[in-house]
């Protein structure tokens, strides 16, 4: 991150200064973070909604629920190496909350079960593959409901905010079951050889 | 012609697409009397979740909202757009949403900064506006989730995890781009 900003800021400016228009960048520098408060402030609303919707469904228990479900399926798809299954209510707990849009809950839940894997193959500094198809599933995206697309598309005025949440929803499965794919076939070819 | 097809498709779907907010505080105020929660104040808690992580995100937005307004404003966008096109629009990727697809792995907030300009460029219902946001919606930090799950677990040798991950969104950006 460090780097891109520095690699932005530097080519945006020096571009500038060879294109001769240092007068454009100095009035982005000065005007870009307000444009970043307008959007917060913008965007607020948005996030209040899908914060208070998400916090009623938490207290219902909805991703405890649907982290007892996706229990047996999850069991299936991971190939625990032996003593790794302990964190399988982590992962189940992590993907349920993110696939409710729930960031606050499923980090700390992911967390403890990388360092469950982690541990239980001696933490060699070395990513297992049960390890690194829970890192792709993250990665891929679960979420349900993209909340903050459609908050943006709302403040933008786009006619209907929400008519992207199906090719959302298809587009995210297609990456991860792409991703699922593409670990276990090295997980395959791994333990040939 | 796929295009004219999918927009009439939407068209039908239209009416259920709008009725999915209300529908879900329906589903939500129902479900919280059911469950026996006070669904005012569990409200309130979930809002100030958000609005706290809007406020977390607010730094980090101003920095690079102004870097992005720098690359904007000098043109230098435009250039490397116009760079990237010949292999971006074989894919069915505009040029406008091009910077998009390459910030969206490494910075969330570039990337809602990217997905804003190409809507004030284009208009909010553009085609390179909707597939930015499917694209966004669609994917994840790679690199930021990646680098956060790999450190919690001490994990020195990745092998293969940043190239699944890449390619899984490169996929995801794929179908994208033919279902927008």
């Amino acid at each position: 991150m460090n780097g891109l900003f520095c690699a932005m800021l530097l080519a945006g400016t020096l571009y500038a200064a060879a294109t001769g228009r240092l007068d454009a960048a100095q009035h982005a520098l000065l005007s870009g973070g307000g444009e970043a408060m307008t959007l917060l402030l913008e965007l607020a609303g948005a996030y209040a909604f899908f914060g208070g919707m998400m916090g009623i469904l938490r207290e219902c228990g909805a991703a405890d629920a649907l982290a007892r479900a996706l229990k047996k399926p999850l069991s299936r798809l991971f190939r625990f190496a032996p003593g790794e299954e302990a964190a399988l209510s982590e992962i189940s707990l992590n993907l349920s909350a993110n696939m409710l849009g729930m960031g606050g809950a499923a980090t700390p839940a992911g967390m403890t079960a990388m360092r469950k894997m982690a541990r239980a193959n001696g933490n060699d500094g070395r990513a297992s593959d049960a390890m690194i198809l829970f890192l792709v599933i993250n990665t891929s995206s679960v979420q349900l409901l993209p909340t903050t697309m459609i908050a943006l598309r709302a403040q933008a005025g786009a006619a209907n905010p929400t008519d992207i949440v199906a090719p959302v929803l298809a587009a995210t499965t297609v990456s991860t079951i792409c991703g699922a794919a593409i670990c276990r076939a090295f997980a395959a070819r791994g333990k040939g050889v | 012609m796929r295009r004219g097809d999918m927009q009439g498709v939407c068209g039908e779907g239209e009416r259920r697409v709008k009725a999915l907010l209300p529908a879900m505080v329906v589903g939500c105020v129902l479900m919280g009397i059911r469950a026996k929660v006070s669904v005012y104040d569990a409200l309130i808690r979930g809002a100030k979740e958000g609005l706290t992580t809007l406020v977390q995100m607010a730094p980090c937005l101003c920095a690079v909202m102004m870097a992005v307004a720098l690359l904007r404003e000098t043109g230098l966008m435009d250039a490397m757009s116009a760079l990237l096109e010949p292999v971006f629009s074989r894919i069915g990727i505009p040029r406008e949403a091009a910077p998009l697809v390459l910030l969206r792995p490494l910075s969330g907030s570039a990337a809602l900064a990217a997905v804003r300009q190409v809507m004030e460029q284009t208009g909010a219902d553009s085609r390179a506006s909707r597939l930015c946001c499917v694209i966004c919606g669609a994917s994840e930090t790679v690199f930021f989730t990646g680098s956060l799950y790999l450190g919690a677990a001490g994990v020195k040798k990745s092998r293969y995890a940043v190239f699944a991950a890449l390619t899984a969104y490169a996929a995801g950006v794929l179908a994208a781009a033919m279902m927008v």
